[in-house]
């Protein structure tokens, strides 16, 4: 570039250069600030933070509002139930309540609440509020957003003594002894007039739990310190802190950096590739969630007029048990998910295995295309010239498969269904759009064959009512269909399930619902994908996981996880050497490059100055 | 410009015009650079069902081993379904072009059309169309593609339909200076003067000066249309079943190609994507020279 | 480029020159307009398609039909539209923009927590883009035709071919994860870390470095059209007969290239920056989405994939209407500014 004198404006290179130099100023906290996060948190006094990466957000830090995972597994740390789901196997522990026992016409419960439990302000932990939680969610609706399906069949709940709360049902429900409602202390929230607009972040949030709520920066993170008050005994860690990131790539480098601790919901390729990395720990757990494809049966409301614009081929159950051999779940469970899944069986999830039901040798639907098609033969579609099946009033089998639009399990589900529909003579047309339009077409109606999915609780009843003629949406609209399956063998049995107080008399009924739900076939249980997760070995030796068996750190019904963390020697002594190489490497890039630009300054001078002379 | 000397007729000069045209076109390297890449992609992206079978896009089919690095079966490695990268790129070509071309005419038609009427007409439904193109020409294109394709069931066309409403305003403006100018011309106060109706002048004599440059410019559109489509896809509002170079890289994003190092996933559609912009940029830039005189004259 | 301001001479030759007041209130009364046509564009946008945000709210968790129908009614769903219409007017004249369904907080909110990073973002990025851009398209002008001149045209239109998402997808997991030996050196993700000790430098510190790989993302896409406007302005500057008078009255070469070309070409450009804010604002959004910045670009996206449409509905018609009244802003500048058009 010797052309002479640059007789471009002379400010524009020294800013220039200016902003450069600043930019490598900028560079340069990589090196201070990867040496500190070697010593985590710059906790002094060998305080050991637990940082966990989240992709989700916290709808609200207001119990009564909150919906999202995130913010309801912040809750149970910060808030007290009336009873938790054991660790080792998703059994019903004391919490709260110490004991508790049904009257003999099962309609009336009473629960004893601990001793000598008291509030992060120090007011002591009552009946009262327990009976005031309650109470509100059933007297103020905005309080009943998040939680009221648990207070639906309550007719009363009172506190006679500041140790015994007693609450009355309409009927039976044997689900009383898992009521997952967050208890807030009476003498706080007797003051929020409404709770709908109410954010609940002034910290610390006033709760009893392992955690109580310090910091909070919304989309940024939530720290919680531990309580040393909590009735079970203070926690492991010192500090927790949720960390939110928008996607997970992020959250798992932060993870390889050492700049958080455990990561969740990795995908089966970031699960992969953290194979043999330094200091991490991978956990596959089981996951709680089923996958399933819902087929039309004729969907109804709930005065049972007929919705929707389902295809009348696919009322005939025979034509959904044909579709349902021709899906090969093994198949899928490789393809889509990696592997990191379980084979769909009945309905349940195998995470919990008192429920977890597969159907007998003669029930099964092996994947078989041949089988498929004399299934379909026999039931009176035949070909048409073209190949194509039609129903018996001429009316070809062309469904609609209504997808998650941004989803790309849905994507890779909808090809492979698509794919070996088409060897049945079955065209399938494939529909992804926005999760607000699934949700809208699956409670109208309008579809065909859609992705569905639900999150199970150790307690089945949610998910089995959802196949229940009470779920089938109103005539006016609401309501939450799942399958739109209204049959009275079900609901019989779903009926009998929630009135039978007694354990393994109730696992045999749910079995004998799945087993029903898997004869109907209105929903395809596809598979049950895994709950992938990884964290830092050099800061935690392990965590309390549930179940015992193949389980999750994060995802969790309880405190186990975080409140059982065992930290390392190392990260006691908050000492680590993971971020010293890297803050070498930046500390000679920003010189190389300083010096590269020190260089040319210095040329560009020189040659400036010949002109000049 | 040296008049040729070739007095027979329109024809003649039309041809003439070409030639010389093509001359001018010849001498940008950047012009020619970007001409033959396209042409090779064109090419290429129209026979890729000749050349590769398309089975093997059919992830119920693919039988590689998923994110596989470059091997000598698979020369751009493999994506999450085990499908071969090389494969994708190339029909993702197809989708790319095919969306980035439509938009780009649709929003000449519709950009075309509002400039001449609004230069042609005059009066309210001039001013009209004129406040209606300003507002559209500020509104920020991508957000409002955004929001379009959020509202439409997704797929290719809601895609083409949202950036091609979306990217009018600046033809509109074009062809409306340009009509203004062409209009004053003596040979349109002739035709006038004989009686020649609306549709006769604009279509025979209005129309067919301006669109060498409308031509030019949607070339520039379809540059930025492109992009448009990668981005929209790379948002997640495009079809997932369909194979473009922006959803590939939605998918590589999603799978977490990126913190699996996966760079020979990441690597090839965003090079085609910045090779077929840059020649379409390349291509535009030098008609604009050749087509509008104006121009030429300033650059020279 | 050059049509823009062709547009700013015919507009000002066909109404003739009105007082500048005039101007000013058509200015500025246009820009409400544009700014009201935008509210109703995304009122109408968003609330005509089909879904059911209630049950994308619950995420699948257990709720009773009950629950679901409060929340339709809390949210205004179950009204008819034109009512929903005449709330949402009043609500944007209180500054009210609805509540979003996946934070369950006020929309107004959620913005103004994301204005700041966004403005740090783009306010960085086009700054540096500007003094880069004006910088290389000035030595462009200068060497026309020469190396430097082809050197920075190409290189600027190929980063400009390049969609914006994916160079930050480079960039990510070139500089923020590291590829081969290479370890990653800036953050892969967000505005600040976690784990930063207390005080004002730590902290402007640590944002300084996540702001790296976003900002240089964002400024490799777009100096190249600030280079091309300056190039494209001083060239046609460099023609004009002042130079020539100022080169004949014995004036340097560089001297007459700073003094009076390069101000004269600078003011066109600076204004035209401004015409360009939108092309910005849409990097903006795919960088943020790259990097997880906290800004409204993420928070678009995040909206995005729900969709959230109170949320979508008040960064479509912020994002718009902050650009909207930017161009009128560089309208009324050039305006003042320019001796040309002022005087004219």
């Amino acid at each position: 570039m010797g052309v002479g004198p640059s007789g471009a404006p002379r400010a524009a290179p020294r800013a220039l250069l200016l902003i450069l130099t600043l930019l490598l100023a900028a560079a340069v906290p990589a090196a201070g600030q990867s040496t500190r996060s070697a010593s985590p948190e710059a906790d002094s006094g060998g305080e050991v933070t637990l940082r966990v990466g989240i992709q989700q957000e916290f709808d609200s830090l207001n119990p009564f509002l909150g919906f999202s995972l995130a913010s309801t597994s912040v809750f149970r740390l910060i808030y007290p139930t009336l009873t938790t789901y054991g660790a080792e196997d998703f059994s019903v522990v004391p919490e709260l309540a110490t004991d508790w026992k049904s009257s003999a016409d099962k309609l009336s419960w009473t629960f004893h609440i601990r001793q000598g439990v008291h509030w992060s302000d120090g007011e002591p932990v009552t009946a009262g509020d327990v009976a005031y939680t309650f109470n509100r969610m059933m007297d103020d609706p905005a309080a009943a957003t998040a939680n009221g399906n648990y207070v639906e069949g309550f007719t009363s709940v009172t506190a006679p003594d500041d140790r015994t709360v007693v609450i009355r049902t309409t009927s039976p429900q044997a689900t009383m002894r898992s009521i997952a409602v967050p208890i807030v202390p009476e003498h706080v929230w007797s003051s929020v007039d409404d709770v709908a607009e109410f954010a609940n972040q002034r910290m610390p949030i006033v709760g009893n739990g392992p955690f109580i709520a310090t910091e909070y920066r919304p989309q940024q993170f939530l720290t919680l310190r531990a309580n040393e008050d909590f009735w079970r005994g203070t926690p492991n860690v010192d500090r927790l802190r949720f960390v939110n990131f928008e996607n997970s790539d992020a959250a798992v480098q932060a993870l390889r950096k050492g700049e958080i601790d455990v990561v969740r919901d990795l995908t089966p390729t970031q699960f992969d590739a953290l194979r043999g990395a330094e200091n991490i720990r991978r956990v596959r757990g089981k996951g709680r969630r089923f996958y399933e494809i819902v087929l039309n049966p004729g969907a109804a409301n709930s005065a049972g007029e007929p919705i929707g614009t389902g295809h009348p081929a696919l009322r005939d159950p025979r034509v959904r048990r044909a579709i349902d051999r021709a899906i090969d779940r093994e198949v899928l469970v490789e393809r889509v998910l990696g592997g990191y899944g379980t084979v769909g069986a009945g309905y349940l999830p195998p995470i919990f295995e008192d429920y977890y039901w597969t159907p007998p040798p003669r029930a099964r639907r092996p994947f078989s295309i041949e089988s498929a098609n004399r299934a379909l033969d026999e039931a009176g579609y035949p070909r048409g010239p073209d190949g194509a099946r039609h129903g018996p009033a001429g009316r070809p089998l062309d469904f609609e498969f209504v997808l998650h639009g941004d989803s790309s399990t849905d994507a890779l589900v909808g090809e492979f269904v698509k794919e070996w529909l088409s060897r049945l003579g079955i065209r399938v047309r494939l529909r992804p759009v926005s999760d607000n339009q699934v949700n809208q077409r699956t409670t109208a109606g309008d579809f065909d064959m859609v992705v569905s999915g639900w999150s199970v609780n150790p307690d089945p009843d949610y998910v089995l009512r959802l196949q229940t003629c009470g779920a089938r949406p109103k005539p006016g609209g609401g309501g939450l269909p799942d399958s739109f399956l209204c049959d009275r063998r079900y609901d019989e049995l779903y009926a009998r399930q929630l009135a039978e107080f007694d354990h393994s008399e109730r696992v045999e009924l749910v079995e004998r619902a799945q087993r029903r739900f898997h004869r109907m076939a209105t929903g395809l249980i596809l598979f049950y994908p895994n709950a992938l997760e990884a964290y830092r070995s050099d800061r935690f030796a392990g965590f309390m996981l549930q179940p015992t068996e193949g389980g999750v750190i994060t995802a969790q019904q309880g405190y186990w996880g975080y409140y059982r963390a065992r930290p390392t020697e190392q990260a006691r002594a908050a000492s680590g050497g993971a971020g010293y190489r890297s803050a070498a490497f930046v500390i000679v890039g920003v010189a190389l490059l300083g010096a590269v630009v020190l260089a040319s300054v210095a040329a560009r001078r020189r040659r400036t100055a010949e002109h000049r002379e | 410009m040296s008049a040729p000397p070739n007095p027979t007729g329109a024809a003649g000069r039309r041809l003439a015009a070409l030639a010389e045209g093509w001359r001018v076109y010849r001498a940008d390297r950047g012009g020619l650079f970007g001409l033959a890449v396209l042409s090779l992609v064109v090419v290429l992206a129209l026979l890729a069902p000749v050349l590769t079978p398309p089975a093997e896009l059919d992830v119920t089919r693919a039988g590689g081993a998923p994110l596989r690095p470059p091997s000598a079966e698979n020369w751009l490695g493999t994506d999450e379904s085990g499908r071969s990268v090389l494969l994708l790129t190339w029909w993702g070509a197809r989708m790319s072009l095919l969306v980035g071309l439509s938009a780009a005419v649709l929003s000449m038609l519709i950009g075309t059309v509002v400039g001449l009427v609004a230069a042609h007409f005059g009066g309210w439904v001039s001013t009209l169309l004129l406040r209606l193109t300003d507002f559209f020409l500020v509104l920020p294109a991508l957000v409002l593609a955004i929001a379009l394709s959020t509202v439409l069931s997704r797929g290719v066309l809601t895609i083409v339909l949202a950036i091609g409403v979306t990217s009018w305003p600046q033809t509109a403006r074009l062809v409306r200076a340009q009509t203004l100018t062409v209009e004053t011309r003596p040979y349109i106060e002739r035709a006038r003067a004989l009686g020649g109706g609306h549709r006769h002048l604009l279509g025979k004599h209005v129309l067919p000066a301006v669109l060498p440059l409308v031509f030019a410019t949607t070339t520039l559109t379809v540059a930025s249309a492109i992009i448009a489509e990668s981005t929209l896809s790379f948002l997640g509002l495009g079809d997932p079943a369909m194979i473009s170079w922006g959803s590939m890289l939605k998918s590589a994003m999603d799978t977490g190609a990126v913190t699996a190092g996966a760079w020979w996933y990441l690597l090839p559609p965003g090079l085609g994507i910045a090779v077929v912009v840059l020649s379409f940029t390349l291509c535009g830039r030098v008609l604009e020279t050749v087509l509008n005189p104006r121009l030429r004259g300033e650059r020279r | 480029m050059t049509d823009t301001r062709d547009e700013f001479e015919t507009s000002a030759a066909s109404t003739g020159p009105p007082p500048l007041l005039r101007f000013v209130a058509a200015k500025a009364g246009g820009g409400v307009v544009s700014l009201f046509l935008v509210a109703v564009l995304g009122f109408f946008l968003f609330r005509v398609l089909p879904g059911d945000p209630a049950r994308t709210m619950t995420r699948s968790t257990p709720v009773s039909a009950e629950q679901l129908a409060a929340l339709r009614h809390r949210f205004g769903l179950d009204q008819p539209l034109y009512l929903q219409f005449r709330d949402f007017v009043i609500d944007l004249l209180h500054g009210d923009l609805g509540t979003s369904y996946i934070y369950n907080r006020p929309v107004a909110e959620l913005i103004l927590e994301r204005v700041g990073p966004t403005v740090l973002l783009v306010g960085t990025a086009t700054v540096l883009a500007v003094l880069v851009g004006l910088w290389m398209g000035a030595r462009a002008a200068w060497h026309q035709g020469g190396p430097v001149d082809r050197w920075f045209t190409s290189v600027g239109l190929t980063l400009w071919s390049v969609p914006t998402f994916w160079l930050g997808l480079l960039a990510l997991m070139a500089f923020g994860v590291g590829v081969g030996p290479l370890p990653g050196l800036f953050p892969v993700a967000g505005m600040s870390s976690a784990n930063v000790p207390a005080g004002v430098v730590p902290h402007v510190l640590d944002v300084a470095h996540h702001l790296v790989l976003p900002c240089l993302t964002l400024v490799a896409v777009i100096y190249a059209q600030f280079m091309m406007v300056m190039r494209t302005s001083l060239l046609e500057e460099m023609g004009a007969e002042y130079l020539t008078t100022a080169r004949a009255k014995g004036l340097r070469e560089d001297l007459v290239r700073r003094r009076h070309a390069v101000p004269n070409a600078l003011l066109p450009t600076v204004t035209l920056i401004f015409l360009h804010l939108g092309l910005v604002v849409a990097g903006a959004i795919t960088v943020e989405t790259v990097f997880s910045w906290p800004g409204l670009g993420l928070l678009t996206y995040e909206a995005l994939r729900v969709p959230d449409l109170p949320l979508l509905q008040g960064t479509f018609i912020v994002l718009a209407g902050s650009v909207i009244v930017m161009n009128v802003l560089a309208e009324l500048v050039y305006r003042l500014l320019d001796p040309r058009v002022r005087d004219s």
